[in-house]
């Protein structure tokens, strides 16, 4: 992790990116999905037809930028760090359903969360440690 | 859930975490020795077309599953890459990492159960 970029081309900055890019496009690929559903149709296994939905080029292309990031963040982070880390995406789904949509979380969600995080601060402390001796 | 819906869903997951140390290879490798290489450029599209394999798998599931549904399975995505980084890439493995990718799986999983 050393010798890495500042500013824009902070690997961390990028993560931060990758992510954001990752939490649109699941939703856009969701809604976009549902949208041309057609379950009887055995081709439709490929979600090849799901390219027929406009919602699912504009995940593509949130896709394509998070992809972009995430090549660069794997240069200068190891996997086992970066990857567990990205997923702070698997909280920002329920919790931006819960803010942006009044959708409500139940409790069992809401350890789901805790449990995320918990983890998350697991991982992301020997990094913090490490950026404070650079 | 029937045969076909768990291969996929299976495939799905292997693709994607072969692609993730096939990219990181390919990643690592240009830090040192650049992008215009034969072997860089062949590990970065294997990788590809691994995500992409998996990416049209998701994306038929979805039209099946609801998201919450198939979250579980992308949650076990972080204990295999954490793995075999440390197996396969020889990246450090310390028990806090691991306690920490275990209990972000288990929280991804209770998320989509709820």
């Amino acid at each position: 992790m050393q010798n890495r970029p500042s500013g824009f081309g902070n690997p961390w900055l990028q993560l931060g990116m990758s992510v954001v890019c990752v939490f649109a496009s699941e939703l856009l690929l969701k809604r976009g999905a549902s949208e041309i559903a057609a379950p009887h149709d055995a081709f439709s296994w490929t979600g090849i037809n799901g390219l027929a939905s406009p919602l699912v080029w504009w995940a593509i292309v949130l896709i394509v930028a998070s992809f972009i990031s995430w090549l660069y963040v794997l240069r200068y982070i190891p996997l086992n760090f970066a990857y567990p880390l990205s997923r702070v995406v698997d909280i920002l789904v329920p919790l931006g359903c819960w803010i942006f949509l009044g959708e409500l979380i139940s409790t069992l969600r809401w350890c789901g969360i805790a449990l995320v995080v918990f983890g998350l601060g697991l991982v992301a402390k020997p990094i913090a440690k490490m950026e404070q001796r650079l | 859930m029937s045969f076909l819906a768990f291969l996929f869903i299976l495939i799905s997951l292997v693709t994607f975490v072969a692609a993730q140390l096939i990219l990181k290879k390919g990643m690592e490798f240009s830090a040192t020795k650049g992008m215009r290489n034969s072997y860089f450029v062949s590990r970065v599209a294997i990788g590809v077309v691994l995500m992409t394999v998996s990416f049209f798998l998701t994306l038929g599931l979805l039209q099946r599953f609801d998201l919450s549904y198939l979250y579980p399975f992308q949650g076990l995505s972080v204990i295999f890459i954490t793995i075999l980084a440390a197996v396969v890439l020889k990246e450090k493995l310390s028990l806090r990492l691991t306690i920490g990718a275990l209990l972000i799986t288990a929280g991804i999983m209770l998320v989509s159960m709820s």
